[in-house]
């Protein structure tokens, strides 16, 4: 058997202290496999954003353990984190996609998604052969050379998922990419996001709230009060 | 890595160079302040170079005769003409005044000199137009900044001169425009009074039993030749002879003849260090005011553009862009706003500088060194923007 994508086992976060602390993650456990898209649901405060920024290493839990590709990033019996740089894991470990494409409004189209790999110390002129590639497997190619603000909603979230999988990760993060996005658009988007999942092995996390897009999954999870439930959902073809 | 803050430059570039336009011609001020200084610094030299002479002989206990006012007896410039070491002596007098010439008054230095000895201290050193006075009395040399042409009649008093010369960058430590003419003349004009002033005396000293005693012929009319006489000068212009200790000169004058002697040293240092420093300290504090508001300006653009960036930081921080990437990508906007802006500023000191009543010296050694503190001042400016944009966690990124 191989070793998930995503491992989450037990994990907790609390914020603040004494009285005032509040558990927004009780016992959340999750496997998400290489390759394989999971939905991620839930009513508003029940702590799927937390889940995200501890997943994305932006804010430590207060408890269990984390996996990612079978290396252990946190272990709240060990001590915490388990990775000297974080920052280097957010940039090769891990992808991300936001509600807003969240593009920067200064770079064209290919340098937002070759950005990632220049950061990663790779050379100008491979990061932006790496961005095209992506940009061209997305449908976006034609505007390479486009400046965020003059693409439609759907090419900047596109040029968003490219940003995502610039760097290969084995694990991206979705936080409502289909918000603003119409139902075609939105499902447009899911589509892409399972194509890119099978075709890069890569496992993808989608928290979204967005009824037309749930039955597409083929395994949900539902946070409730800072816990997990699996749910198998039987997805036409 | 391509350059995050030369995109962005870029992506906002009307903004940027509007922002970088306004500080230069902040900066193109302060130059030209530092240009005011210089200039006065070196209006003072050039007044002294100009004078032709080693040493300065003014009235004992005074500083003058351009920092305070000095009186001597025209034929002191015998005594020290007798002097061993003294090659030329020569008297000169000074007096700043308003000068009428055909397009109206102009503020000028009318310098009196002894224009009927061949080469002698306080004569214009050189001409650019014209010829120098060969008459006693009533022509002139002026410099190109009183804006009088040769052959024109300019009013000093009473009396009406010719100008037969023109001279260049001759002018004052306040930085008035020179015009020269003879000795004599310049006496005259610098003591004269009005006619009824002079009608006034005359009868008083007629109606004074001690002025007009009827046994005691003449001495009424040499009193009058004596009232309305000036034997008077400002100073006596030294030369030292080849050789000579210019310094023992003027301790000789100082011990024999009661009388102030200047070296060109002590006498560069009244005019810098004494009679400009107040102008000087008020510059200073011009350019500090102006340096605190160019970087209240750089802070201010630099914090409002970093502000208006937060959520892309926290993108790229949450990418994985290191905290270093960031601060540069600040640090050198606000270092390209300063060069463009010094390069503006640069180009604006160097277009109006010639436009000035006074002189404006642009020296490549003051720019360099405005050059670094606008880079400097860019820098410490930029901090607090690097400051909040450091703060910033990438985990607001992520909605929720």
């Amino acid at each position: 058997m191989t070793e998930p994508a995503i491992r989450i086992e037990h994990l907790r976060k609390r914020y603040g202290h004494g009285e005032t602390a509040v558990d927004a993650l009780k016992d959340v456990n999750m496997r998400v496999e290489p390759g394989e898209v999971v939905g991620l649901i839930g009513p508003s405060g029940s702590g799927k954003s937390t889940l995200l920024k501890c997943l994305g290493a932006v804010i430590e839990p207060s408890g269990g353990r984390m996996t990612l590709g079978g290396r252990v990033i946190y272990d709240g019996d060990q001590g915490g984190w388990r990775i000297d740089d974080l920052r280097a894991l957010r940039r090769d470990s891990i992808g991300f996609i936001f509600q807003a494409p969240y593009l920067i409004p200064f770079l064209d189209t290919t340098d937002n998604v070759a950005l990632l790999p220049m950061l990663a110390g790779r050379p100008n002129r491979e990061a932006r052969a790496r961005a095209l590639e992506l940009l061209g497997a997305l449908d976006v190619a034609h505007r390479a050379r486009a400046q965020p603000s003059e693409l439609s909603g759907g090419e900047q979230q596109r040029v968003s998922i490219a940003r995502a999988l610039a760097n290969n990760p084995p694990v991206i993060l979705a936080d409502e990419p289909t918000a603003p996005l119409d139902s075609e658009r939105a499902l447009a988007v899911v589509r892409i996001l399972e194509q890119m999942a099978q075709r890069q092995r890569t496992a993808i996390i989608v928290v979204t709230h967005d009824e037309k897009i749930i039955p597409t999954f083929k395994r949900l999870y539902q946070i409730r009060d800072g816990r997990t439930v699996e749910e198998q959902q039987a997805v036409a073809a | 890595m391509i350059s995050l803050a030369g995109r962005d430059i870029l992506h906002g570039w009307g903004k940027f160079v509007l922002t970088a336009l306004g500080l230069g011609l902040l900066i193109g001020v302060t130059l030209t302040m530092a240009g005011v200084y210089r200039g006065m610094v070196d209006d003072a030299k050039r007044l002294l170079d100009a004078s032709g002479a080693d040493l300065w002989v003014v009235q004992q206990d005074t500083q003058g005769p351009y920092a305070e006012s000095s009186s001597l007896r025209d034929d002191v410039v015998h005594a020290v003409q007798g002097l061993a070491g003294v090659a030329r002596a020569s008297n000169v007098t000074y007096l700043t005044m308003q000068v009428r010439g055909a397009r109206g008054d102009v503020r000028a230095m009318v310098v009196g000199f002894e224009a009927d000895r061949a080469a002698m201290p306080g004569a214009p050193p050189f001409l650019v137009a014209g010829r120098q006075i060969t008459r006693s009395h009533y022509e002139a040399v002026a410099d190109l900044r009183t804006g009088f042409a040769l052959g024109e009649r300019i009013r000093v008093r009473r009396h009406e001169y010719t100008v037969v010369g023109l001279t260049q960058r001759m002018v004052s430590s306040g930085g008035d425009p020179m015009v020269f003419i003879p000795l004599a003349d310049a006496q005259e004009a610098q003591f004269l009074k009005d006619n009824d002033a002079i009608r006034n005396e005359r009868a008083r000293t007629t109606a004074n039993p001690t002025l007009n005693r009827p046994g005691v012929p003449g001495l009424l009319e040499a009193v009058l030749a004596a009232q309305s006489a000036n034997r008077n000068v400002n100073a006596v212009l030294v030369r030292a002879a080849s050789g000579a200790d210019a310094e023992a000169l003027a301790a000789t004058i100082r011990r024999w003849k009661h009388h102030e002697a200047f070296t060109r040293a002590q006498m560069e240092q009244i005019l810098v260090a004494k009679l400009i420093a107040t102008s000087a300290r008020q510059i200073g504090m011009f350019l500090v005011i102006l340096a605190v508001v160019s970087a209240a300006i750089v802070a201010f653009i630099i914090y409002t553009m970093t502000l208006s960036k937060l959520r892309e930081i926290a993108v790229l921080k949450l990418i994985g862009t290191r905290n270093r990437t960031i601060a540069a990508m600040i640090l050198q906007q606000a270092l390209g706003l300063g060069l463009i802006g010094f390069a503006v500023g640069k180009v604006a000191a160097t277009v109006w500088a010639p436009g000035f009543p006074k002189y404006v010296l642009l020296e490549p050694g003051d720019a360099w060194r405005g050059l670094a503190a606008v880079l400097v001042i860019c820098a410490l400016a930029s901090t607090l923007a690097i400051r909040v944009a450091l703060k910033v966690d990438p985990a607001a990124a992520i909605g929720g």
